[in-house]
């Protein structure tokens, strides 16, 4: 082995590919003849550096370093066996930083709505914090967890089956923006939490450009036979609202207590003013769904434009008030 | 040779050894390894290979080799090193891989549920049926990790916190715990300035939490999600049960939304009459309302009213 000694070393590298063998070793001294690639996929790792990595493993051991004291490696159609290497069948313990996120994070998704996992979390969780103890987690065992139930029954595992799969699939879709109800194909690539929903990033059929669509919004999912190579699209961390040439500036003045809005959606200006308020541009294509958060902001909110955004709001509040001053509760209109 | 290859050795030999080592005895068992002749400077890289190990996790001790305490040595400890067993079912790690798993960079609990691998079944990645996730910034992040830790090591922390309704001041908070509701972390404690327990919203912080000194102990019987907030069906006990009709077309979303609902029945026009508990009618109202004309509540009549009275002043107002 020619010494590496003459170079500077690279101490981030070699911390880096340290931690890497101690975790991966363990779990190849445990699985004889688990796949390169399969490696290299759980490790994130290239298979071309875990070679590297066996290749020196290979020259590594204890005291004396004769024959029998070095680690055996055995790579053989793509498969790997790890011998004499004992004291690395189990990996180091998790640091602190480790446990705590990976706690915190298995809370949050345990607690997002409608996940085919949150039980098998809530199971590893709790495993977790027996073994980890107090070592680890501190008390944050007892004091992190999630409140709230998370409604099940939508399509999330459907949509997240097809993302999987790259495979088209043809959806009813409620939209928010328009209420109304379309059928469209869509590629979907990346589904993701965002505010307490999941979303979904994907090519859309019918408008021809990648679109966000909510989960709990999608009424059906039909797979096609049609795959899609993926687009590299992804919404995780992504303004919710991407803003379209098309878009009306909604200014609206927010009380006290309407000012999530401005937290909630996606604004291209915000001012306060001296009395409190705060003073919002919200880019919107369509006005239907403003002039629903005007109903529900009851009052908290003041429109400053534009004018027709008020008529859809008068037009919206007398269809409402109609099924209120026209009936009784109990002699529905059909009736 | 290799420094990897050269802490690797260290690892194995300082994990199998029965007694503490000394430097020397290091140096005269890895020969190859600290070669250098003139022994500060093989010492010197030594001090950094036991740093390096030290920063990564690695329990690196000093003990005196013998009882006099003469002389120091180096061990890593067997019960100090390895990850103490735990059995996951197939189910389990597949699902904190899938909750450690962030799309764009490499992440602590990613690092950590590699780990925990080691004693799984082969085959996790075709037990990943349900398809990658991605999380952003409201599931982790530097200041959430910040006041796990204050948590975690009883330490107050101050920070300044911009409340729902924009009013902007410093906070002092001795915290207890977390609580994740809706999409958003809450860090729950002691507001030292208002003698009482609150909750704040992490992504409300409006700085990082800084330590400031020695934090008080949770009262007795402390439950955290007690003291967020929660919407129409939140915690506590139901002070209503609501009977609301929904148009055809947000009938289904509805239901899937609202935990309990029961569908009473459903009309000749395709509107469905539903039942089911609330918390705050408040909170329902609000939620009502957004619907516009595809909701309407049947019972109780005081909803009802405070609903006309609210449309009629959303229309005053304009």
């Amino acid at each position: 082995m020619p010494s590496s000694e003459g170079g500077r070393p690279r101490p981030a590298k070699t911390a880096e590919r340290l931690r890497r063998m101690l975790i991966f070793v363990p779990y190849l001294v445990q699985h004889a003849g688990t796949k390169l690639s399969e490696v290299a996929r759980l490790f994130d790792v290239n298979e071309d550096e875990l070679t590297a990595d066996l290749n020196l493993l290979f020259l590594s051991g204890l005291p004396p370093y004769g024959p029998g004291d070095l680690i055996d490696v055995d790579i053989e159609d793509g498969r790997v066996w790890i011998r004499m290497a004992d004291y690395f069948a189990r990996p180091v313990r998790l640091t602190r930083n480790e446990a705590r996120d990976l706690y915190l994070r298995a809370v949050a998704l345990a607690g997002a709505p409608g996940l085919a996992e949150a039980p098998a979390l809530s199971g590893a969780l709790r495993k977790l914090a027996d073994a980890l103890g107090p070592d680890a987690l501190g008390p944050l065992a007892e004091r992190v967890e999630a409140a709230g139930s998370s409604p099940a029954g939508t399509m999330l595992e459907a949509v997240r089956r097809a993302v999987a799969d790259h495979r088209r699939v043809e959806i009813e879709y409620h939209a928010i923006s328009s209420g109304e109800i379309t059928v469209r194909r869509i590629d979907p690539e990346e589904v993701f939490l965002a505010i307490g929903n999941w979303y979904v990033a994907a090519w859309d059929d019918r408008s021809d450009q990648e679109r966000l669509f909510r989960v709990d919004r999608i009424r059906r999912v039909t797979p096609t036979r049609g795959r899609f190579e993926p687009r590299g699209l992804a919404g995780a961390g992504r303004p919710l609202y991407t803003p379209t040439g098309e878009d009306v500036e909604v200014r609206l003045v927010l009380h006290p207590g309407a000012r999530w809005v401005a937290e909630y959606y996606e604004t291209t200006s915000e001012v306060d003013l001296p009395d409190g308020t705060l003073e919002i541009v919200l880019p919107a294509k369509r006005l239907e769904w403003v002039a629903r958060l005007m109903l529900r902001l009851a009052g908290e909110a003041r429109i400053v434009g534009p004018e027709v955004l008020k008529d859809r709001v008068r037009e919206l509040v007398s269809r409402t008030l109609e099924r209120y001053l026209l009936t009784s509760p109990d002699e529905p209109s059909d009736a | 040779m290799q420094p990897v290859e050269r802490l690797i050795n260290l690892v194995a030999l300082l994990l199998n050894t029965p007694r503490p080592l000394t430097f020397e005895d290091i140096r005269e068992r890895m020969p190859e390894a600290y070669a250098q002749e003139d022994v500060n400077s093989a010492k010197r890289m030594f001090e950094r290979d036991k740093d390096l190990l030290r920063d990564h996790g690695i329990p690196l001790k000093v003990e005196p080799t013998d009882a006099w305490e003469a002389e120091d040595g180096y061990i890593i400890l067997p019960d100090e090193y390895y990850l103490p067993e735990i059995t996951f079912t197939p189910e389990e790690i597949s699902a904190l891989f899938v909750a450690a798993h962030t799309p764009a960079e490499d992440s602590a609990a990613e690092e950590g549920v590699r780990k925990l691998l080691y004693g799984a079944d082969g085959g996790i990645l075709t037990g990943l049926v349900g398809g990658p996730l991605a999380t952003g910034p409201d599931v982790s992040g530097s200041r959430l990790s910040g006041v796990a830790d204050a948590i975690a090591g009883q330490e107050r922390i101050r920070f300044e916190y911009r409340t729902a309704r924009g009013v902007v001041s410093e906070r002092h908070v001795d915290p207890y715990g977390l609580v994740w509701r809706g999409g958003h972390w809450y860090v729950v404690g002691t507001d030292i300035d208002q003698s009482e327990i609150r909750s704040f919203r992490l992504s409300r912080f409006s700085s990082d939490a800084v330590a400031a000194g020695e934090a008080g102990r949770p009262p007795e019987g402390f439950r955290a999600t007690e003291h967020v907030q929660a919407g129409p069906w939140g915690l506590g006990p139901p002070a209503t049960v609501a009977r609301v009709a929904f148009s055809p077309e947000v009938a289904w979303w509805a239901m899937s939304g609202v935990p309990d609902a029961e569908v009473v029945r459903t009309r000749e026009d395709g509107w469905v009459e539903t039942s089911f508990p609330t918390t705050s009618e408040e909170a329902l109202a609000s939620w009502i309302l957004g619907l516009g004309q595809d909701a309407e509540v049947l019972d109780p009549q005081s909803l009802r009213d405070e609903l006309v009275a609210q449309l009629e002043d959303v229309v005053a107002e304009l």
